[in-house]
């Protein structure tokens, strides 16, 4: 058994985040990969999967991926099927992509043709939240329920479905839980500490997951040494982070960072799924409508402002509960989806008054250090 | 009181010696060791006026080598440093465009010489004083002499953006028999054109003052001018707007 417990068992699983599964692979258990926020890890729990995140690494130089996928392409997704080419996701029993961007559905492709996991299915996500695309969503729902069903040799039954989804809904009210320690100020996580915690509870059983979580809110809330007071209390917005040489280097320049909106983070925790009497609608809903990203197309309403307000008071909601004094817009080079958000985000925010900071970074960790200045630069003038 | 900034960029070193509102300053290559330009660039300055090191109250230390400085108080990143200096030599200065050696800076402030917003190019050579001394290299010249070079000529285009690319294409041009004067104006254009795109992201200023090294370059300040469509004000001490802002920032 392991001995660790908290920040340090988090810090460990961060360290190698695939290890977990591989020893329950070894017992036996079913894997399953998953992109994105899209696929819901409900559906593949009760079928007797251990969902696990897909992540990219910012460590290892992308050699082989270059062959499949143009260098045009976010770094995050090359970097995904550059790992998986050597090899790290060989032992997935199942294989779960998603049309959340192009970047994802190209993989989706390679990786059914070169990877051949043994279960592979592509989740078809639309990309608005009407009323028939939530419908259309739900079939697609069901095909993945189908599809897994067949490989997983476990019968699907709507109590186990019911069952995953209120586990996930505890999980999911775990980090909200998690993230509220850090309004005060100063925070009671540092972001590095929320990354290696995200990562690992994507990486591990749901039940692990939430033991972890309960074991971090005890351990911080308990703390006297923190992060520390810093010049400035940021959010990031943006696709994602999943290494903390990133955060690492924010925080060495002097910024809290207290909340995010990003995927590795609370975009995929934020809100829960309705106990809906078809687990199938509640899904469907949460997953399309509820988890808000860019890929997906939200209509229009009334006035410019209005429509801002519409689609990013959430953001808004955030910055004024933590406090925030400043917005990173983490953007990964050539993610189209966030890329093409930024001028209306960055009016929004400017519009309250939240200075803003835009980096394009190239998801390599050798390419961190040119960005010090400018991390340096919106502190010193955030404060 | 005394205070120093000492500014090391990528190719010169600057420092400036403040007393109430009186400066002297210093200019000096940064060579292979940034840590050795600074300290020698500071003594040199100091030695001239009888000062010593302990006479001096603060020293902030500014430019990309301003980690290698060891003797300094504080260190403070070279946009915050522009801001400040920009505002003491041009007052109500509200966009700062710097242009040094190995990379350009678009700086908002609140017209009072703090920062509001700022975009940077880091990572390539284009628009940057790195540009225009390979491509007078490349033209057999030295890169001060660049502006009396070009005066009046009408620009040709250089469509490459990428510095590699584009010493090949003034390669090609010289073959084609376009004269060195045009080819030169071109250059200047393209940087112009290349900081006026970056500056278009963050709008435009009112008071545009322009810093740095490449900002001693009538040439590129013209071009910028008429990019931007709009004046841009440079001083004879705008390539020292970076230490004169970390001398002022250190006097609090």
């Amino acid at each position: 058994m392991n001995e660790l417990k908290g920040l340090a068992r988090a810090a460990q699983i961060y360290l190698d985040p695939q290890q977990r599964a591989r020893e329950l692979k070894a017992e036996g258990k079913k894997i399953a990969g998953y992109l994105c926020c899209y696929p819901p890890v409900e559906i593949m729990t009760a079928l007797g999967y251990v969902p696990i995140r897909i992540l990219g690494d910012m460590n290892e130089p992308i050699t082989e991926a270059d062959a499949y996928l143009p260098t045009v392409m976010c770094a995050f997704y090359r970097s995904i099927l550059d790992v998986a080419m050597k090899g790290r996701y060989d032992f997935l029993d199942a294989f779960i992509g998603a049309h959340a961007c192009d970047g994802a559905e190209r993989v989706s492709y390679i990786w059914r043709s070169y990877l051949k996991s043994p279960c592979s299915f592509y989740l078809d996500v639309p990309h608005s939240n009407h009323a028939a695309a939530i419908d259309f969503f739900k079939v697609q729902l069901n095909y993945l329920k189908d599809e897994l069903e067949k490989t997983s040799g476990c019968n699907f039954s709507q109590e186990a479905l019911r069952e995953a989804v209120k586990l996930y809904n505890k999980q999911r009210s775990l980090v909200r839980s998690l993230y509220k320690l850090n309004r005060q100020d100063p925070p009671l996580v540092s972001g590095s500490e929320m990354l290696q915690v995200m990562v690992s509870i994507m990486c591990i059983p749901a039940e692990e997951g939430n033991s972890l979580l309960e074991e971090v809110i005890e351990e911080v809330s308990n703390r006297s040494a923190g992060p520390g007071q810093k010049k400035g209390r940021i959010l990031i917005w943006g696709s994602l982070i999943d290494n903390i040489a990133m955060t690492k280097l924010i925080e060495d320049c002097g910024l809290n960072i207290v909340i995010d909106d990003t995927a590795i983070g609370t975009r995929s925790f934020w809100v829960d799924v309705d106990e809906t009497s078809d687990p199938f609608e509640g899904l469907a809903v949460r997953y399309l409508d509820k988890i808000v990203c860019p890929r997906t197309f939200r209509d229009t309403k009334g006035t410019r402002s209005e429509d801002l307000d519409n689609r990013f008071k959430y953001l808004k909601i955030m910055a004024k509960e933590w406090n925030v004094n400043g917005v990173y817009f983490n953007i990964i080079r050539n993610c189209d989806i966030h890329g093409y958000e930024i001028p209306e985000v960055r009016d929004y925010f400017e519009d309250i008054g939240i200075p803003v900071l835009v980096i394009e970074q190239d998801y390599s960790t050798t390419a961190l250090e040119p960005l010090r200045t400018r991390f340096q630069a919106f502190a010193e003038n955030i404060g | 009181m005394y205070t120093a900034g000492i500014d090391v960029g990528s190719m010169t070193t600057k420092v400036v010696l403040l007393k109430d509102n009186d400066w002297q300053s210093i200019i000096v290559p940064t060579g292979v060791s940034p840590r050795q330009a600074g300290r020698e660039a500071f003594d040199r300055l100091l030695s001239g006026t009888g000062l010593k090191r302990n006479d001096i109250d603060y020293i902030v230390g500014t430019g990309y080598g301003r980690v290698s400085l060891d003797f300094i108080d504080k260190s403070i990143t070279e946009i915050t440093c522009h801001a400040r200096g920009a505002h003491h030599l041009v007052e109500g200065t509200d966009m700062v465009i710097d242009i040094g050696g190995q990379d350009s800076k678009v700086i908002i402030t609140n017209g009072k010489g703090k920062v509001v917003e700022f975009a940077m190019n880091d990572k390539c050579a284009a628009g940057t004083g790195r540009f225009l001394q390979v491509m007078a290299t490349a033209l057999g010249a030295d890169v001060s002499e660049l502006e009396e070079l070009s005066k009046d000529a009408e620009p040709v285009d250089i469509s490459n953006m990428c510095t590699v690319f584009a010493e090949s294409e003034v390669v090609s041009l010289l073959a084609q028999g376009v004269s060195r004067e045009r080819i030169i104006a071109g250059i200047h254009r393209s940087v112009a054109r290349r900081v006026a795109a970056m500056a278009g992201r963050l709008g435009t200023g009112r008071l545009i003052t322009f810093t740095g090294g490449v900002a001693r370059n009538g040439g590129v300040v013209n071009f910028l001018a008429r990019e931007l469509k709009t004046k841009i004000i440079t001083t004879p001490e705008s390539q020292l707007a970076g230490a004169l802002g970390a001398a002022l920032l250190a006097k609090r």
